[in-house]
């Protein structure tokens, strides 16, 4: 069985965590806690990190000892600089408290990338992690809505490169602006957002810790994540029962299920297909060739089949060659850096000038 | 009206019974004797009626004691008081003619009185009486008899039915022998005399003779009953008549008492304020108490319990030979009840062809513990899952 850690840094992480947490209940809502235990398909510790207490009380499947609160309260307000010094001088604790649970095979990383708390820690989490322990380090990195300003596009653009800096085995990308689409309202496009992250990895963990036909392990998800830029995401389709299983798998390529905009067919570099379901629907020739005939499109391509009650379901998680959508961000941030610098000089000038008009002159009383 | 009646009736009888007195009253002919004696002087009416003067007395009050003695009556002491009248002193005598002394005046050693009584009868002679004599005709010359006669009865208090054993004692007091005695023994209506004899043996001077007889009580009333002296009359050797007579006696007749057992069944639960704990053992005593007259015969004891009331120890239903009246049998059941509520236990006891019962209440309750029990076993996982509900609620709040 693989030892898994899961940490959600910052109020994004910590809340994915906590919908990571409730899906073990089995999404049963409010008061399942009361009556079941979660179940993990793996052996998964996790633990909710944050400089913000009340992010952490806010959380309701997370046990209260798996909450680990960072003492400066009330966050570091999207400052990533005040946040890696935070970390800093918490890191014995921080790293502490994970090493209170033992030795992992897998870790995941979850933070937003524009906070400040989460996007500060993790690249500095995944250095600790590397050197602590021998796993292999995911980091799921959720981007902010394009509208949240300058400031979540600036710590965005740092985040990533930091992340990619420290080499973890792989990035996961969720974009928050491109999943708006489930819901009207941000409080409910976060809900939806969460719990479909939360479902996506937890399928994830089940396949790698599986010990069924055609398995995936942990080498092939190292081999599929050290692809193309090391950035990928992660897509999803379940079929209604009309659908052969080719058109399953072909589905979990489709934009619309991913987590993050990309093109699965031009931009691929190596994928990983877990195909799920009860075995009527899981027709294995009809699979291999499907699999075949995308690996002349995509690249490497992992399967493995998870043979489980149930209509065909299948996770495609792939890493990318090129990433689009991230230069028109990295872009986008740059110029809001710019604007940002030019309107604080602006500023400064004008304040100078200001200031200038009193030069030399004393006041008289 | 009534009044009227009464006063009527009232004035018919006194008029009835002063008869002889108006009459006498009014015609100084009809007195016999109107005249005065001295003490230890004596008359003689119509040859066989003797009255003498006893005594007199001044104080406290006027009176004049008299001895009477006549043909086949014991002699009699009459004490009259002065203004008496005549009614109050009459005398029997043996034809069933009654006379009356009435006092007129007491002097220091005589008294003046009148005699009434039949218009036709006449003093036929004075005489003294000599003091040594003390009574009777004075008879010097021959041996007198002097029955003195005393009765009896072995019970005071008889039962109808029963009999009373009656005993004359005859001593014979005089210096001759009595003969030709007749025993006049009256009656009770109902009852009737077995063995009483109407003439008995002479009796010699000196000499004392027992006889007795059965006085059975057949058809009478209860009550207290005067039994009237007896009569005795007897002749000396020389032919003179005489007659004496004993004291009368109470006797009390009780009704019949019947003969039979009468059984009486007790129940006692041994409990606090008559409530007893389901499932707990209790014991309950039964008593039969013979509290009739008579032996019982054989005696079954007959239970009826409720439904959900056991035997837990001893014999409930009991058979005794016999208990003899007075006596009592006694003995203890342990039971046991299983239902709360209010229960009655009835036990019959039968001898013969009569039977008797009685019945005993109690209530039992549940122990504190079964009272509760359901409740603590409800409970139980209430508060397991309370405290699991706690548990979680502290695991996952921070
Ligand atoms: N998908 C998703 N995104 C979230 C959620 N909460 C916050 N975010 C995003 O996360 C970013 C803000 O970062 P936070 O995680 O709140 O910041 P933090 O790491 O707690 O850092 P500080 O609060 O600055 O200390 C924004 O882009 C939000 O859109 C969430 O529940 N789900
Ligand atoms: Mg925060």
């Amino acid at each position: 069985m693989l030892n898994i850690l899961v940490l959600g840094i910052g109020q994004c992480g910590n809340r994915i965590l906590d919908s990571i947490n409730s899906e073990a209940f089995g999404g049963n809502g409010t008061f399942a806690k009361y009556y079941s235990n979660q179940k993990f398909p793996a052996s998964v510790k996790t633990i909710a990190i944050n400089t913000a207490i009340n992010d952490l009380k806010g959380l309701k499947y997370t046990l209260a000892k798996d909450r680990f609160h960072v003492p400066h309260l009330h966050g570091v307000g999207a400052n990533r600089t005040l946040g890696k010094k935070v970390f800093e001088d918490n890191k014995e604790l921080i790293m502490g408290e994970i090493d209170k649970r033992g030795s992992f095979d897998l870790i995941f990383i979850i933070t937003s990338t524009a906070g400040g708390s989460g996007s500060s820690f993790a690249p500095r989490l995944v250095e600790e992690l590397k050197a602590a322990y021998n796993a292999q380090i995911v980091c799921i990195a959720v981007l902010p809505f394009r509208e949240e300003g300058s400031i979540s596009l600036q710590n965005t653009a740092f985040c990533i490169k930091e992340l990619i800096e420290e080499k973890p085995n792989g990035i996961l990308l969720v974009d928050n602006q491109y999943l708006k689409k489930y819901a009207g309202d941000i409080k409910s496009a976060y809900d939806k957002i969460n719990a479909t992250t939360a479902r996506r990895l937890l399928f994830l963990i089940e396949a790698l810790n599986s010990e069924m036909l055609m398995v995936t392990d942990l080498g092939d998800l190292k081999t599929v994540m050290n692809g193309g830029v090391g950035i990928g995401t992660m897509g999803f389709y379940e079929s209604d029962n009309g659908n052969t299983v080719k058109a399953t798998i072909l589905g979990s390529f489709k934009p619309s299920g991913l987590l993050f905009p990309a093109n699965v067919y031009t931009e691929g570099a190596r994928a990983m297909l877990i195909i799920k379901g009860s075995k009527k629907y899981l027709d294995l020739d009809l699979i291999n060739k499907t699999i075949e005939e995308l690996s002349t499109e995509v690249g490497q391509v992992f399967k493995g089949v998870l043979v489980k009650k149930g209509p065909a379901k299948v996770l495609s998680l792939f890493t990318l060659n090129s990433i689009p959508e991230l230069d028109r961000l990295y872009a986008s941030a740059a110029v809001a850096i710019r604007t940002e610098k030019v309107k604080r000089e602006e500023s400064k000038k004008q304040l100078d000038n200001a200031f200038a008009c009193i030069e030399e002159l004393e006041p008289i009383y | 009206m009534n009044g009227v009646r009464i006063l009527v009736i009232a004035t018919f009888f006194v008029f009835v019974l002063m008869t002889p007195v108006v009459v006498a009253s009014g015609n100084d002919s009809y007195y016999i004797f109107d005249n005065e004696l001295q003490v230890n002087e004596g008359i003689t009416i119509e040859t066989s009626i003797h009255i003498e003067v006893v005594e007199v007395k001044r104080i406290p009050l006027e009176r004049a004691k008299f001895r009477i003695t006549s043909y086949q009556r014991p002699e009699r002491m009459i004490t009259v008081f002065k203004e008496d009248g005549p009614q109050a002193n009459r005398y029997e005598t043996y034809s069933g003619a009654s006379i009356y002394l009435d006092v007129i005046g007491v002097y220091s050693d005589s008294v003046q009185f009148r005699v009434s009584g039949p218009s036709n009868w006449r003093v036929t002679d004075y005489y003294d009486v000599d003091p040594e004599e003390g009574g009777g005709e004075v008879d010097e010359a021959v041996t007198v008899p002097k029955l003195k006669i005393t009765r009896t009865l072995d019970i005071s208090s008889v039962q109808q039915g029963q009999t009373a054993k009656v005993t004359f004692k005859i001593k014979n007091d005089g210096n001759g022998t009595a003969s030709e005695i007749e025993l006049d023994e009256p009656t009770i209506k109902g009852a009737y005399r077995e063995g009483c004899p109407t003439t008995l043996d002479d009796i010699a001077a000196g000499a004392t003779e027992r006889v007795s007889y059965d006085l059975k009580i057949v058809d009478v009333e209860p009550g207290t009953y005067e039994l009237n002296p007896t009569l005795l009359n007897y002749k000396s050797e020389s032919g003179t008549s005489y007659s004496s007579e004993s004291s009368s006696n109470v006797l009390v007749i009780v009704a019949e008492e019947v003969l039979a057992p009468e059984l009486e069944i007790k129940l006692t639960i041994e409990s606090d304020d008559d409530v007893i704990i389901c499932g707990e053992r209790f014991s309950v005593t039964v008593r039969i108490d013979n509290t009739g007259n008579a032996t019982t015969g054989r005696i079954t004891v007959k239970s009826h319990l409720p439904d959900d009331v056991r035997v837990a120890g001893g014999e409930i239903d009991p058979v005794y030979e016999s208990i003899k009246p007075g006596d009592y049998e006694e003995y203890e059941v342990t039971m046991i009840a299983y239902e709360p509520g209010k229960h009655v236990i009835k036990m019959d006891v039968l001898w013969a062809d009569e039977e008797a019962s009685a019945s005993a209440e109690f209530w039992a309750e549940r122990s504190g513990f079964d009272k509760y029990y359901i409740y603590i076993l409800a409970a139980i996982p209430i508060v397991l899952i309370l405290l699991w509900l706690i548990k979680r609620r502290r695991e996952y709040s921070f």
